[in-house]
């Protein structure tokens, strides 16, 4: 299987950036994180004491719509879990994600958004880390399909997600707490436990307790999702900090 | 330091990486980092760890004893006391004037003791107070405080000139540079563009330079005569270039050389 | 000095507060002391509105209180209260742009037809007639005054554009309508014994196979006339009992006037036959430290965490609150949604969602299902 691809700080206007792109799926998003910023006095900025975070999402051929709302509401639930709302310099102040869906099958009305939500998590997790926001842990997201034959499928491409029984997507932090289930479709409590299972030997791999870190430097086809975050944060910052490691 | 470490959010830092000093200073702990209180499960075992907050390089001082985070260099800035900025104002009210420092956050207040502006000129300006609580300012001067004379070190307005945008931790890095003496080939963390670009430029009239830690550059050549907007695009466009691509030592020179000659100095 | 008090205030100025002015002074602690009460006063933990934790609001349902619609329910859930009206419009076939091409594949349709029901394509079928052609139309709206903050001539918040559309979803995902019910048939009648000498192919059966005329769309706008929390929960509700209550007009093919008629007979209208009744249960996780984000604090691993639970020492840090009313919502991050339906007596699960925290783990979803499980029975019963 062909792994996905990131790259971080492609946007020189933004304070962090980053693309994600998966080639199971075919999703690419484009993710852009200004913070902290001033925002405009309003209603729903209610708690003083943290900061605001605002996810904007933009379907890459059309205007946001109802669903839109919808997946933003997800995505600002999770990322406020995985952002330091309260470190010096964030409250009262916005963090505000935009992010732009450029690749991969367009979405229907209706349509759950479930199959683009690791991507549109990884874009804004490695954007929010490119711009150096304070963050408590990191997060890994996979998506999962059931066949009718109760086959588990992860990253299922456009025509398999649509024929599955129950979909799937799930967030694990970096620390293994579950951060975000989606799931949707028929399926009982087994086959999620299943699910589960799987989810979490794909984003955090082998169920070894405590030996996850820098164990998936290979790049290896069982990579897991952890890994591949940490690389390629990693790979960034040698490229960034070149004129130093080279004088060391 | 072997290989560097690199930090992810979440991240302890390992106890063998901290400076071990002998002093009594306590442990300084940078930007990137935060001290954490485990819950005491475990009462023998020390219950305080450092934990990332950001991504970024390990880097420690057992001098200063302090350790902290290089992040990603194109960051916000956040204004912190004691900071240098350039500053431009936007518009005046009876007390102060309001100046942005950088996009998208409140502007800076400008106290008014300092000499007249307009709109739209430069100031460089120390970062007075970051406010805290309600509908918190920054706070910037250029005199100092006590005395109401100008601070040394070219506060004030930043008359002719250009001004160039860089990211913050060049930005850093350039004070770094200016604020200690360089050794020669190496300069101080890697940066030699700043010394190349004044030996190349003395016999034209030098070049005068404000950082801002808000990740701003000013330029002024107007010893330079005719050469004067050459020679200050030419300084921006290495500085740009450095911070764009990363160079290296070797490569700055070049590039410094590049410029020079495609500007005809 | 000299205070003129001579009409002293017979109540000497009180140094504590009545409940109402603690509730909203400090939310938090209020509800903490009524979930922990301190060991003394030997009190069983219950939340701020009465429930136990695990408790839904009464209930209660009235089905076909609005006469000018198809269908229609109140559904009440303690102080939230949400209003479905379904309205079924008539969407001819040659109406439809795209109809000529996907007939093909309602072709396959019929050739199914005869091998009884649920084979893959007349799912797909089924499926894609209904999204493509969004013969399901839901709105929702939170009407002004609902609760405060909701302003006359406002845009629609974003709440109500994301229920709307999780509404939708569901609608699609659980596939609750038959596109079966919602379709008005023409069977033309067999002519062959008079055309055959016309007809050069030669005619056979299927030369007038029965066709598709128009569809019924539903437009189902639910209104959310009073909000106190868990607004998903009732407007579901309201949808499913209002769906249940909808009855379609028998219409056919009038040839003559080469239009669709609709018969005024009650009795000859059919009700719709839904697929299962999915019930949601919305909960909330109230957690005892709120500060938690505030003071520095490890946030404890995974393994951390559990190992501590299964301790169970100390006192109990979180409670997971079903049908959460406003102003828990108020209090609480993490949330979690929980769709099932029964069938033959097994619990199948639709939709399970848990997002905003990083309490919920797989034991608390398990339980999360069994609570939503006792509450479809409940449920069935309101909902007759």
């Amino acid at each position: 299987m062909v792994g996905p691809t990131a790259s971080l700080s492609n946007l020189h206007r933004a304070d962090g950036s980053a693309s994600y792109k998966c080639p199971a799926t075919g999703f690419a998003v484009l993710g852009a994180v200004n913070g902290p910023v001033e925002l405009p006095a309003r209603r729903d900025a209610l708690k003083p004491e943290e900061a605001t975070v605002e996810v904007f999402v933009k379907p890459g051929n059309a205007v946001p719509g109802v669903g839109e709302k919808y997946v933003e509401g997800i995505l600002r639930d999770v990322l406020s879990t995985v952002i330091l709302r309260r470190e010096k310099g964030l409250p009262r102040r916005g963090v505000v994600i935009t992010l732009a869906i450029v690749g991969g099958e367009a979405t229907e009305r209706g349509d759950s958004y479930l199959t683009l939500l690791p991507a549109l998590l990884h874009a804004a997790q490695l954007a929010l880390i490119s711009a150096a926001i304070p963050l408590p842990m990191t997060l890994a997201t996979t998506l999962l399909g059931v066949t009718r034959s109760g086959e588990i499928i992860r990253d299922p491409s456009p025509a398999v997600a649509k024929a599955a029984t129950s979909l799937h997507a799930i967030s694990f932090s970096s620390k293994g707490h579950l951060l975000m289930n989606e799931s949707l479709g028929r399926f009982d409590f087994d086959t999620w436990e299943l699910v589960r299972q799987q989810a979490a030997t794909i984003c955090r791999g082998a169920a070894t307790p405590g030996s996850d870190g820098d164990a998936a430097m290979g790049g290896t086809d069982n990579a897991h999702v952890d890994g591949f975050v940490r690389e390629t944060v990693e790979d960034h910052l040698h490229r960034d900090y070149n004129w130093k490691l080279e004088s060391i | 330091m072997s290989t560097p470490l690199i930090l992810l959010p979440g991240d302890e830092v390992p106890k063998d990486q901290l400076p071990h000093s002998k002093s009594n200073n306590p442990l300084k702990v940078g930007p990137g980092l935060r001290l954490l209180s485990q819950p005491s499960a475990k009462p023998t075992s020390s219950n305080h760890v450092l934990t990332a907050t950001q991504a970024g390089i390990l880097t420690t001082d057992a001098k200063r004893n302090n350790v902290s985070i290089l992040s990603f260099s194109n960051r916000r800035y956040i204004p912190a006391m004691n900071d240098l900025v350039i500053a431009q104002v936007h518009h005046s009210s009876v007390d102060f004037f309001h100046c942005i420092v950088t996009p998208h956050t409140a502007h800076a207040l400008l106290g008014q003791l300092s000499p007249q502006l307009k709109q739209g000129d430069l100031v460089y300006a120390r970062v007075l107070s970051v406010g805290v609580g309600a509908g918190a300012e920054v706070e910037i001067t250029c005199v100092h405080p006590a005395t109401g004379k100008a601070e040394p070190g070219g506060m004030g307005p930043l008359n002719g000139g250009m001004m160039f945008d860089i990211s913050t931790g060049m930005a850093t890095r350039l004070l770094r540079a200016s604020s200690s003496s360089a050794d020669e080939n190496e300069g101080v963390d890697g940066l030699v563009v700043l010394s190349e670009l004044g030996k190349k430029l003395e016999s034209i009239g030098g070049f005068e330079l404000a950082v801002g830690r808000n990740g701003k550059v000013w330029v002024d050549c107007s010893n330079a005569g005719e050469n004067e907007v050459k020679a200050t695009i030419a300084i921006g466009q290495c500085l740009q270039g450095t911070d764009e691509h990363n160079l290296n030592p070797t490569d700055q020179k070049k590039l410094v050389t590049r410029t020079l000659k495609a500007m005809k100095l | 000095m000299t205070s003129p008090a001579t009409a002293a205030p017979s109540v000497p100025p009180s140094l504590s507060l009545p409940p109402s002015q603690f509730a909203r002074l400090q939310p938090h602690a209020y509800l903490l002391a009524h979930l922990s009460p301190p060991p003394a006063m030997n009190q069983p933990s219950v939340r701020a509105n009465g429930r136990a934790a695990s408790q839904f609001r009464v209930t209660s349902a009235n089905a076909g209180s609005l006469t000018h619609t198809n269908g229609s329910a109140v559904v009440r859930i303690g102080d939230t209260a949400a209003v479905c009206g379904v309205r079924a419009e008539l969407l001819h076939t040659e109406d439809i742009a795209s109809w000529s091409v996907s007939q093909s594949s309602s072709a396959t349709n019929q050739s199914n037809e005869a091998g009884g029901q649920g084979t893959d394509a007349e799912n797909e079928v089924d499926r894609a007639q209904i999204e493509d052609l969004n013969l399901l139309v839901p709105n929702l709206s939170l009407s002004t005054g609902c609760a405060p903050g909701f302003i006359p001539s406002a845009p629609p918040s974003a709440l109500a554009q994301s229920l709307s559309h999780q509404i939708l979803s569901l609608l699609h995902s659980t596939r609750l309508v038959k596109a079966d019910d919602l379709r008005v048939w023409y069977q033309p009648p067999n002519l062959e014994h008079i055309e055959n000498e016309m007809d050069v192919d030669g005619g056979s059966e299927n030369r007038h196979p029965r066709e598709i005329k128009a569809f019924w769309v539903l437009y189902i706008d639910i209104m959310i006339i009073s909000l106190a929390g868990n607004a998903f929960d009732a407007a579901w509700a309201s949808v499913l009992a209002a769906l249940r209550d909808t009855k379609l007009p028998k219409a056919w093919w009038d040839v003559d006037n080469e239009t669709i008629l609709c018969s005024e007979d009650i009795n000859e209208a059919h009700k719709l036959s839904l697929r299962g009744m999915p019930i949601a249960s919305s909960f909330c996780v109230f957690e005892a430290d709120a500060a938690a984000g505030w003071r520095a604090v490890v946030i404890p691993d995974a393994e951390e965490q559990n190992a501590e639970k299964q301790k169970k020492k100390g006192p109990q840090s979180r409670w997971i609150l079903a049908d959460p009313d406003g102003y828990e919502e108020g209090l609480t991050m993490e949330k979690a949604c929980v769709v099932v339906d029964k069938e033959n007596g097994k619990t199948v699960i639709l939709k399970m969602e848990k997002l905003g925290g990083w309490t919920i783990d797989t034991e608390d979803l398990r339980q999360l299902v069994d609570i939503s499980a006792q509450r479809w029975d409940e449920m069935k019963q309101i909902l007759g």
